[in-house]
């Protein structure tokens, strides 16, 4: 590990954005780390794009269709599921890296290893639940439009049963998390983002009453399993990409407590002292 | 401590780690004898096929047996290759980089393409179990076997877009991969590309038992594993080499 | 750096939420984040069942009729009782008599179970008499909130037990967790107060 960056690095260059990129790949020390930060935000945005504009499968469709308007809306959006997830297969691993760039954090954490490589298994698995079954089922809907509409309404409740209701692995996923964050000493994130994990693990049990109801609020497509859980979501997702970039920039490769940014009035007084 | 207790030490670990090697080549005769045993992936099966067609397919006493056995082989042996796996993340660890975080995103992708094949199998079993049924639901999980067969090759990019991205950025003397793995790999995970889009065309090189998404990917899966087994086997002796040089 | 670091970590940490803001708040502000975004989530509850309420208000009044007042009202005063129990158990630490903040926090949990038993007693008797999660929209909502507020009562009991595992060793006894812990315990009271004047006394 100690072996790398061996040149001295020229300045950043203030150029284009390949020349940039370029000098990043060269000389940033933290490269690794910034490219799952990439990858975290560009897929984030990516796999909304998709879900939401291309495949149309969020926000989720009622659940009490019956089998001729389920077949009519598989009609409704056959290339738009066939396109949008193939792309969600081709770019689907991407998530390895990112899970593993989270568990990274864990990893830098005065806690012990084994938060970090359970998280790393928790959301590996999550994928499957998480989009790769939805993106198979929905796909095997859309490919025969003149399938058996009882065959075809199967397909649609496991597509979304299996998406909406599968929420034990971001459940206990985030428990780890919160857990590590609160025990950790070296400061990678602040306290309140391990509270913060607690509020999403909560709202992940809030969607189990989508087995159950076909209508209401409580169905998959309801105002309290599905818009509450994913506004929860939305501001979690983006309170953790805020922090990790700050904790990259305050990375120092050690083992003992993150240093503050330079910036921070608070963080500066308690290095001085 | 001695320092030929410790060098034996390592020795013990390198014999293991190829011992693990050498199950490659003899899950690769498993691999390929359960893939000529299945009637549907000498000739593949194709997806133009009516209801009865695949139901009467299941039902062909000359194919049923072939396909259960081969299948229950299948879930026998789908895992096989991730003790491969661990090795090369074995070898990321040696590489120079400043963070486990490529080498924790192969693990997070060791388990994933064979959990996906698995699902496949299941489709494929659970069709064999009961050919009597309405032909309508045979081809229902037929259909759930090939798409996800075929479509699933997102793990299997990322491994190899995350392997050549930790080779690129393996900056020491002697890398642990020569850069042309990592080469190699890119142009692998370019050519699983073209299965993910299975669904859309019922017929052509896209189609499941089309050019691209069937021969092109499965052979380029096929030498990923000889072409990473070679490489690996070569980075294993190097190793101990090593090792046993420090040892002395 | 890294020393002066490292050696800041335990006393000053605790010191800076009470005086370097230069406002006051109990135990780590970060648990306030905590309480606000709870707050948030549960505001956002509140207002859909209250939306619900208004669009079928003949089918609410009349669920709720089957629910018994006087078991709400036990289980405020219970849930009251164990959050005034845990005031005075940080009261207590913070005069250093840890032996009467221990005997505080204690109360506080055999509050806190009271409900828990109370609650499961009643959730039977309304299964029994045959309103289950399924069978209208009132009693979907009451068997949800009240449901969820049960799952944080017993986050709860982790937090006391943090609170109480600091106060009993001399070596730790961090004023501020036992605020922090504090802090969260009044929180799901007061989220109980809301979810009985909603459910229970809203006509």
């Amino acid at each position: 590990m100690s072996a790398a960056a061996v040149e001295a690095a020229p300045a950043a260059p203030s150029g284009s954005l390949i020349r940039k990129i370029a000098w990043h790949w060269r000389y940033d020390e933290k490269r690794e780390l910034w490219i799952g930060w990439w990858t975290l935000v560009i897929f984030y945005n990516l796999y909304g794009v998709l879900f939401f504009v291309l495949a149309r499968t969020q926000p989720p469709p009622e659940p009490s269709l019956t089998p001729a308007e389920i077949v009519q809306w598989f009609a409704d959006r056959h290339y738009g599921l066939l396109y949008g997830y193939a792309l969600v297969f081709i770019v689907g691993g991407a998530t390895a890296i990112m899970n593993a760039t989270l568990a990274y954090t864990m990893r830098r954490m005065s806690v012990s290893r084994a938060f970090a490589y359970s998280y790393l298994v928790i959301y590996a698995l999550a994928t499957l639940p998480g989009m790769l079954i939805m993106g198979v089922v929905c796909t095997v809907g859309a490919m025969r439009p003149d399938r058996d509409p009882e065959l075809m309404s199967w397909l649609y409740d496991f597509a979304f049963l299996s998406f909406e209701g599968t929420m034990g692995v971001f459940l206990i996923g985030s428990l780890v998390w919160m857990t590590a964050v609160l025990l950790d000493k070296n400061r990678v994130f602040p306290k309140w983002f391990g509270y913060l994990n607690l509020c999403n693990a909560l709202t992940e049990v809030v969607v189990a009453p989508a087995w159950i109801f076909k209508r209401g609020v409580f169905a998959w497509d309801g105002a309290i399993a599905w818009w509450i859980n994913m506004a929860v979501f939305v501001t979690y997702t983006a309170v953790f990409l805020s922090l990790l970039r700050k904790m990259i920039l305050r990375e120092d490769f050690g083992t003992g407590p993150l240093p503050e940014l330079e910036s921070e009035s608070t963080g500066a007084l308690e290095a001085a002292s | 401590m001695e320092p030929v207790g410790e060098g034996g030490e390592e020795l013990r670990r390198a014999d293991g780690e190829l011992i693990l090697l050498w199950t490659l080549p003899v899950l690769g005769v498993i691999w390929l004898s359960a893939f000529l045993l299945f009637p549907g992936f000498v000739q593949p099966m194709s997806p133009t096929m009516s209801a009865e067609e695949v139901a009467a397919f299941y039902r062909d006493p000359e194919n049923l047996p072939r396909i259960r056995y081969s299948m229950i082989v299948f879930n026998w042996f789908a895992v096989g290759l991730i003790p491969i796996l661990a090795l090369i993340v074995l070898q990321m660890r040696r590489m120079a980089h400043r963070t486990p975080i490529f080498s924790y995103a192969i693990i997070a992708c060791a388990a994933g393409g064979p959990t996906t094949f698995l699902m496949a199998n299941l489709f494929w079993l659970t069709a064999a179990f009961r050919p009597e049924r309405d032909p309508a639901q045979t081809m229902m999980f037929n259909d759930l076997a090939w798409v996800t067969f075929s479509s699933q090759v997102g793990f299997l990019i990322a491994q190899s877009v995350i392997l050549a991205l930790a080779i690129y950025l393996d900056r020491q003397e002697r890398p642990v991969f020569h850069p042309w793995v990592a080469h190699f790999n890119l142009v692998v995970a370019a050519l699983l590309v073209p299965a993910a889009f299975v669904g859309l065309a019922l017929e052509g090189p896209f189609a499941w038992d089309g050019l691209l998404t069937f021969w092109v990917r499965n052979i380029a899966i096929g030498v990923w594993i000889v072409v990473m087994g070679v490489v690996l086997g070569q980075a294993i002796t190097r190793q101990r080499a090593e090792d046993e040089a420090l040892a002395a | 750096m890294k020393t002066a670091a490292s050696t800041a970590s335990n006393p000053r940490a605790m010191a800076r939420g009470h005086a370097d803001d230069g406002r006051f708040v109990p135990g780590q502000p970060d648990m306030w984040a905590f309480v606000l975004f709870e707050a948030l989530v549960f505001t956002s509850y509140f207002t859909v069942y209250v939306i619900r309420r208004t669009q079928s208000s003949d089918l609410f009044l009349q669920s709720q009729s089957h629910l018994d007042l006087r078991v709400g009202v036990f289980n405020t005063l219970v849930l009251l009782a164990s959050s005034w129990f845990v005031a005075r158990c940080v009261q207590a630490a913070r005069e250093r008599s840890f032996r009467a903040a221990l005997n505080n926090a204690y109360l506080t949990m055999l509050f806190g179970f009271v409900f828990l038993v109370s609650k499961v007693i009643e959730w039977t008797t309304e299964i029994e008499r045959g309103f289950s999660f399924t069978t209208d929209e009132f009693f979907s909502f009451y068997y949800f909130l009240t449901g969820i507020h049960f799952l944080h009562l017993l986050i709860g009991f982790v937090f006391l037990g943090v609170a109480v595992y600091q106060l009993q060793s001399p070596a730790r006894r961090s004023q501020e967790m036992v605020e922090t812990c504090a802090t969260y315990w009044h929180t799901i009271d007061f989220l109980w107060v809301l979810i009985f004047a909603l459910l229970y006394v809203m006509r």
